[in-house]
């Protein structure tokens, strides 16, 4: 994958995380949004913080892309690798839920929707970087 | 050796060469042993308002603004 | 026949030593602290073809000067206990540092073998090393490992074996130019003078090391026959330029046979530099770090929900066979209240535990703990604690025992007892379920903001009692930051393993003894004197209740809740079985048993949830305490500043609440 592509793959990612985070956090400090409900945002405050953070190094990188600096497809890099991890986290977290709900015998009450939040849904677009060009990056980088 | 300055006060993405060491003692044999000696040439690789990651042949050093200080380098070509 | 061979392993820090140790060793090894110093010891066996080898890991150091406590471990196993051969385990990766520690053991006149260890990285790298030209070149037997899987072992061992076996060991020497070597070559001279001293060590050595100003050396030649003429030639000399001019000439050295061995191969950047840049950014490395530590958290507590359902049921089942099938009554109770009920709510947090401490051994493994400590040493730095002392300070989330322990990474004396002291603020999971209770029962729709409260109000106290502490009793400022950045590395499952089984374990003991111990105590004076109702007020337990009810009324708090703190100080985690035992209802119901209570409101709660988080460390916290100051005063000391500021804040924190809410 090219600067250009990964330019525009960070934008796009980017301005979904902040958009999310920033979403969240009003959720979290307002109330529901209405009409929002099929974004699944949870109103958790620190889950709104990680968002931005995600998103704010993507749009490093972009800008750094945009600039000309060497770095700036690594910000994009480490964008994804944080994004992947965090919805790694979230995947694990509702995994774990579910198997609570089951063992508590909420089964039948428990869906996937209670445990979903953007963290969990935007990371396949991470996931979809990680398999264009983060694993050979995460290799280069254990091998130096 | 002209224009010689402490090791804070690089860039990151400078390279230099040190000049002397000027820690305590015991501070002083233990940046010899970690590679910090007269001659050896190292590279800011990040800075951060004096605290920087410094690299020494292969290995990499997180150094507080005060030890980076002490360590005076002297400018190598190119940079002032 | 048998012969026992007694290795030393050795090297800089970070280079796989330990893991290499493990794998000689197996499960045959023992920990153990060095005589007066907290450095820990590790020794080992190991055979093979009929030899036996004890193995001694010591200590990582650069250099062999004997500046810092772990140099001096590991410089005088070497010089006095003499081990039959020394092996310096180095990290093919970063040649050049590493055979600067070669070239003074070269100087002891030692016999060495090299473990050129992590060769697989090397080679990965593209910069495989020719270590039969580098041994050739050093002449210093060579073996290539690679201690993650178990590589090279056995010629490490055989390579150990022929080198005890031959008497023939060469001297090499590095040459300094001729003056140093004149100033060294009358050195050696005037302290051929002392035989008893020339008996025991190398003369180069000696003068070498009197060169560079090495007080240790100077020490011993002090006040022996060779000592007037030694000082004579030592008044006219500068250590510093020595001691600069020869590190110099041994890189010269180094650097000579560097270009032989490998191909020169220093990348511009690497990746992992401009990792280095994303993750120490001057705006988004403090964000980063705490979106890592919120996930970190959030993995702790969701992932280790079913795992406790699963604890719980076990327990209760347990509990439930016991009082069913066990006579007479008594037992039953001791048994099934006591044991049972005490040890289960102990572990029950064991996932907790776990799971914070292997996603904390992953980031450890993988770098990135490394560059944490260094964007949070400037703001840490500001508060007047050391950049090294954020590891176990997250450690304390998990368990204050091995966040103390954790602590032994800290160089300075000062800087690692003010991080011991204030260890104890953070909040450990052992406390969490005092918060759940009171938090659920008595602040439903805010539970969750109450327990965040909490644990940041503990890293506040941290950080107050850090900075008071700064300016009283340890005066002066942190210690400057000097740490290594290992490389970027993917953490195997197993070493992760391992790393939080080594932390966890610790909390298994302590429930296992301590606890064990401290329930059966609770449930003994909770039953006596003979024929009083089980936790009532005329219990033994009752009495001390009563007794202590005066010191902690002005908190709001009344005989139960002193018994249930009393017998907390065993174990954070009794104070909820301790009041279930003595509301008589056992844990499921004690919600309830509160809630009715008169004597508590919401702001009686809060009060104690905060009393909790900052009385006196628990019993085997202490312990460690203990163990690692070498100090009962600090002890002591830790006891009653807690306690005090427990009391303090718990007073405040109630008083204000009871204004916003009504009623202490």
């Amino acid at each position: 994958m090219n600067d250009t592509a990964k330019l525009v793959y960070g934008a796009v990612l980017g301005v979904l995380y902040i958009a999310a985070g920033l979403l969240q956090m009003v959720r979290a400090v307002v109330g529901p949004i209405p009409g929002l409900e099929a974004f699944y945002l949870t109103g958790n405050l620190f889950g709104g913080f990680v968002l931005l953070v995600v998103g704010a190094v993507f749009l490093a990188g972009v800008r750094n892309l945009a600039a000309g600096a060497g770095e700036g497809a690594i910000f994009v890099s480490v964008g994804v690798l944080l994004s992947v991890a965090f919805g790694l986290v979230e995947l694990l977290a509702l995994c774990a839920l579910g198997i609570d709900a089951y063992l508590v015998g909420e089964w039948v009450e428990w869906s996937v929707a209670d445990a979903m939040n953007p963290l969990l849904y935007l990371a396949v677009l991470g996931a979809a970087g990680y398999l264009a060009w983060g694993r050979t990056f995460l290799r280069g980088l254990s091998a130096a | 050796m002209d224009g010689v300055c402490p090791l804070a006060l690089l860039a990151a993405g400078t390279e230099a060469k040190v000049a002397d060491v000027r820690a305590g003692k015991g501070m002083q044999a233990r940046l010899f042993g970690m590679g910090f000696c007269p001659d050896a040439r190292v590279k800011v690789q990040c800075a951060d308002r004096g605290s920087i990651i410094v690299s020494v042949g292969d290995a990499r050093y997180a150094l507080s603004k005060g030890i980076a200080m002490k360590i005076i380098v002297g400018c190598a070509k190119g940079a002032a | 026949m048998k012969r026992e061979i007694r290795i030393a392993l050795t090297g800089n820090p970070n280079v796989g030593k330990t893991t290499l140790f493990n794998a000689l060793t197996g499960s045959r090894q023992h920990v153990g602290n060095w005589p007066g110093v907290t450095v820990e010891k590790k020794t080992g066996k190991a055979s093979r073809n009929g030899f036996e080898f004890e193995v001694v890991d010591l200590p990582g150091t650069y250099s062999l000067t004997a500046y810092t406590a772990d140099e001096v471990v590991a410089r005088d196993f070497i010089l006095e206990e003499r081990p039959d051969i020394v092996v310096q385990v180095v990290d093919a990766t970063n040649l050049e540092r590493n055979l600067y520690l070669t070239t003074q053991l070269a100087e002891l006149g030692v016999p060495v073998v090299i473990a050129l260890n992590m060769a697989d990285m090397a080679e990965a790298q593209g910069n495989p090393i020719d270590y039969r030209k580098l041994s050739a070149f050093l002449e210093i037997p060579v073996v290539r490992t690679v201690g993650t899987r178990g590589e090279g072992l056995k010629d490490l061992l055989d390579a150990a074996i022929r080198e005890a076996e031959t008497s023939l060991h060469h001297e090499h020497t590095i040459g300094y130019g001729n003056e140093t070597e004149t100033m060294i070559a009358s050195l050696a001279d005037a302290l051929s003078a002392d035989g008893d001293l020339a008996g025991r060590y190398p003369l180069r050595w000696l003068a070498v090391k009197l060169l560079e100003g090495d007080e240790n050396v100077l020490a011993k030649v002090r006040g022996g026959p060779a000592s007037t003429r030694v000082e004579e030639i030592l008044s006219r000399i500068d250590p510093d330029e020595y001691e600069a001019l020869m590190a110099d000439k041994r890189y010269e050295a180094i650097a000579a046979v560097l270009p032989q061995v490998r191909k020169a191969n220093l990348k511009e950047m690497r990746p992992s530099d401009m990792v280095d840049r994303v993750v120490t950014d001057r705006y988004l490395g403090i964000p980063i770090f705490l979106a890592l530590m919120w996930g970190a958290f959030e993995l702790t507590f969701t992932v280790a929900t079913p795992f406790m359902t699963a604890i719980d049921a076990a327990f209760a089942w347990l509990a439930g066979f016991v009082a069913g099938s066990i006579e007479p009554a008594w037992l039953a109770s001791l048994i099934g209240d006591g044991i049972i009920g005490g040890v289960g709510s102990v572990l029950i947090f064991l996932p907790n535990i776990f799971i914070l401490f292997l996603i904390l051994a992953i980031l450890e493994d993988s770098g990135y703990l490394a560059r944490a400590a260094f964007i949070m040493d400037r703001p840490l730095y500001a508060l007047g604690l050391p950049g090294k002392s954020f590891v176990p300070m997250l450690i304390g989330f998990g368990c204050n025992v091995p966040a103390i322990m954790a602590t032994r990474s800290i160089e300075g004396e000062k800087d690692r007892l003010l991080t011991i002291l204030v260890n104890p603020f953070m909040s450990c999971s052992a406390r969490l379920p005092v918060y759940i209770l009171f938090a659920g029962v008595f602040f439903p729709d805010q539970a969750g903001s109450v327990v965040f409260f909490l644990y940041v109000l503990g890293i506040v106290v941290a950080i107050a009692s850090a900075k008071l502490f700064r300016s009283t009793i340890l005066p002066g400022e942190a210690s400057p930051f000097v740490m290594e950045m290992p490389p970027y590395r993917i953490p195997t499952a197993m070493t992760a393993l391992l790393h939080m089984w080594s932390r966890g374990s610790m909390y298994i003991r302590k429930a296992g003894t301590i606890i064990l111990a401290g329930v059966l105590v609770v449930w003994l004076l909770a039953s006596f004197p003979f024929g009083v109702e089980y936790g009532s007020a005329e219990s033994f337990a009752g009495m001390i209740g009563h007794a202590l009810e005066p010191l902690v009324a002005p908190l709001g708090f009344d005989w139960k809740v002193a018994v249930a703190l009393i017998f907390g100080f065993i174990a954070k985690e009794i104070v909820v079985g301790s009041l279930g035992t003595l509301y008589g209802t056992g844990e499921e119901t004690l919600p309830t048993a509160l809630l009715a209570d008169p004597g508590l409101s919401a702001a009686t709660a809060l009060a104690l949830m905060v009393f909790v988080l900052l009385y006196t460390p628990c019993v085997a916290a202490l312990g460690v305490i203990r163990k690692e100051t070498g100090s009962w005063k600090w002890t002591g000391f830790s006891v009653a500043y807690g306690l005090v500021v427990a009391w303090l804040l718990a007073f405040v924190v109630g008083r204000v609440a009871g204004l916003f809410m009504g009623g202490v």
